[in-house]
């Protein structure tokens, strides 16, 4: 079913504002899905990141899109994080762009796994460490 | 709290907005998920099985419907309450997760 970029943010924005407790929302992977209206139907984004350059100037205009738009928070994860050498270059791109790195995932080949075999991660490999780190993330979010 | 993920194809977005999902249930949340994606593969990271993951029906756009307001401007409203829709055309996932699909969009002019 096809539909327009428009039709797929009312229908977001009302599903969301009906959702209970939490909703979690995977985005369009460009940023259609940012628009005027969202910090109505938005309390907080998440900008996921990988640690090289294209996608970390990708993240930090999710990150300015999302201030301008008026969203309360804002904050970039950085995910597959090899080494300490990735987690610095992350650290030092937001610095500089004055973005706020607020969470570090490790590459971890259980996510890998997971994918491969159709799995979910929690289910495919509950004790890997970048659940560990999810975790972590999770009960500082909502904590 | 209402979150959004957002990041480029590959990232791990729907990986990472998944496992977030599910442990937010697991604290004993409330959890909607919802599969904005052009290529909705959310419920698959949730733990659906493969076969009913696929076979979820996008929510249909006709559940949308253009009303003119106040302000003569054209807005799209629900035909039904919100917590219907995602009765009717969610499916729950491990942990008891709620999913929604939004569906595919097309190009301009298509959708």
């Amino acid at each position: 079913m096809c539909r327009s970029h428009a039709a797929v943010r009312g229908l977001l924005r009302e599903i969301v504002e009906a959702a209970g407790d939490v909703s979690v929302a995977d985005m369009e992977a460009g940023l259609e899905h940012l628009s005027r209206g969202t910090p109505r139907h938005t309390d907080l984004v998440l900008s996921v990141v990988e640690p090289y350059y294209r996608s970390l100037e990708t993240g930090a205009r999710v990150v300015e899109l999302a201030r301008e738009l008026g969203v309360a928070r804002v904050h970039v994860v950085a995910n597959k994080v090899r080494d300490e050498a990735d987690r610095e270059a992350v650290d030092r791109f937001c610095r500089a762009r004055g973005v706020d790195l607020y969470a570090v995932v490790p590459h971890d080949a259980a996510v890998l796994e997971s994918d491969r075999d159709g799995a979910a991660l929690l289910d495919g490999a509950p004790g890997a460490p970048a659940v560990k780190a999810l975790a972590d993330l999770a009960s500082r979010l909502l904590g | 709290m209402k979150i959004a993920v957002a990041g480029k194809g590959g990232s791990g977005k729907t990986t990472l907005a998944a496992t977030l999902a599910r442990l937010f249930a697991r604290q004993g949340r409330d959890v909607v998920a919802v599969d904005g994606d052009s290529n909705p593969n959310l419920a698959l990271a949730l733990g659906v099985p493969r076969a009913q993951a696929e076979s979820i029906p996008p929510v249909p756009r006709d559940v949308l419907v253009d009303r003119t307001g106040e302000d003569g401007k054209k807005m799209s409203v629900l035909s039904m309450p919100a917590s219907d829709v995602i009765a009717r055309y969610g499916i729950t996932a491990p942990d008891g997760v709620r999913v929604v699909v939004m569906g595919r969009v097309g190009h301009a002019g298509s959708g």
